[in-house]
């Protein structure tokens, strides 16, 4: 018992330092929220993310596509993705669906909606 | 062979670190929902994962009641990206009511499950699984059986994403549970019947991670976001070779806390009648995402 209890916080300790699945804790617009149209959008995760290898898509009203920048990484943080909208955006319920890729090549995807209000 | 693997396992671990190579997905996760891991009831899940430990006291259904503590690991890993096989063991304490105290180690235990379905559109995950309980590897002293016992079972879960915006408070529902049947090797021991019993394990969860994530991020504090609140409920009915067709289990109202690479859960026990003990219990786990945590050796599929 003493032995499994010493490996138990091994692991813990190990936890710390290996890269894990991307998981959304944070997004701006918030999800699930009603505001102004957005100039960014910007998706905070619980790990690094490879830029090149994920990305982001924004569907409006009638499944539109919303017009949005390249996925870029946070200058300080590299868990932030942002993505600019390049106009402003309707009224409306948006999709946002994502796809990351950490270093350690786990994959996860994602949606929510946020909307615009008039 | 249970000694062995308890000593090698920080040698194994180690060896993993220094062995890291290319990585593959793994946790059940069915688009936007991840199920975590549930103590009582075995989730639908393939994945490389580490239960360690699992500690549980409780009051026994004998009359008088005994007090029992287990402390339990599990180790899972998967052979393929859908096929899995894992090797648990339990050690026993019993303090009878005079005092009178028994331990040793439960009979090994391991269960070759396949993923058979996983929907993420629909949040929906099946699994089917074979049991072993090896009879003889355990210690008399604790009651550990002298038979083998096969369990095939069929593991499930379904998340509640695809309901309709007006329910959309409920998404973050989700049900996992799982049927077997279990068949002992001897139908008597000792001039004692051994009954073919049908398990059931059913968890009913609500996913705080999912509701900030996928649903409405009503800022609680980040705590709070990696929480999810479960009862879980884990029944044997004995179906026949036996003269009682009662059925025992419990009720497990609890907390698992999900981090980035391992899960902390509580659940109080209730036993839902005499024969399946007294008072209220308590079980806890520490249980960690192996596939995070060593994403390139011993986290990645074997094949």
């Amino acid at each position: 018992m003493r032995k499994s209890l010493i490996l138990a916080a091994a692991l813990t300790l190990l936890a710390g330092q290996a890269f894990a699945h991307a998981r959304l804790l944070t997004a701006a617009p918030k999800v699930g929220s009603t505001g102004p149209s957005p100039q960014t959008l910007v998706l905070h995760y619980s790990e690094t993310i490879v830029p090149g290898a994920s990305s982001v898509t924004v569907t409006g009203p009638g499944g539109a596509p919303a017009p949005i920048g390249p996925l870029a990484l946070g200058d300080k943080d590299k868990r932030e993705v942002t993505v600019a909208f390049s106009a402003p955006l309707r009224p409306g319920a948006y999709k946002v669906s994502w796809k990351m890729h950490t270093p350690d090549d786990h994959n996860t995807d994602g949606t929510f909606v946020f909307t615009v209000k008039k | 062979m249970r000694r062995f693997l308890l000593l090698a396992s920080p040698a194994i671990l180690a060896l993993a670190v220094v062995l890291d190579g290319p990585a593959a997905d793994a946790h059940a996760l069915v688009g936007n929902r991840i199920f975590p891991a549930t103590i009582v009831t075995d989730d639908p899940g393939v994945a490389d994962e580490l239960a360690l430990p699992t500690i549980s006291s409780f009051k026994t259904g004998d009359d008088p009641a005994a007090r029992e503590l287990d402390v339990s690991g599990e180790y899972a890993k998967r052979l393929t990206d859908k096929l899995g096989v894992s090797f648990g063991e339990t050690w026993t304490r019993v303090k009878a009511p005079g005092g009178d105290k028994a331990q040793g180690f439960q009979n090994f235990d391991t269960t070759l499950k396949y993923q058979l379905i996983k929907d993420g559109d629909r949040e929906a995950i099946l699994a089917l699984g074979l049991s072993a309980e090896w009879g003889g590897s355990g210690e008399d002293q604790i009651g550990a059986e002298h038979h083998s016992t096969f369990t095939p079972t069929v593991f499930f879960g379904k998340g509640a994403g695809d309901l309709p915006d007006s329910l959309a408070w409920a998404r973050p529902f989700a049900v996992t549970g799982l049927v077997g049947y279990a068949i002992p090797s001897r139908a008597r021991d000792a001039g004692q019947r051994n009954a073919r019993v049908i398990g059931t394990g059913l968890a009913i969860e609500y996913s705080l991670p999912y509701l900030a994530a996928h649903v409405k991020d009503y800022g609680f504090s980040d705590f709070v976001n990696h929480l999810t609140p479960l009862v879980e409920a884990n029944f044997q009915t004995p179906v026949s070779n036996t003269e009682s067709r009662r059925t025992t289990g419990t009720i497990n109202p609890g907390l698992i806390w999900s981090g980035r690479r391992f899960q902390f859960a509580a659940e109080a026990t209730l036993p839902i009648n005499r024969e399946s003990g007294r008072g209220t219990g308590f079980v806890v786990q520490v249980h960690y995402y192996l596939d995070d945590l060593f994403p390139k050796s011993i986290g990645k599929p074997i094949w």
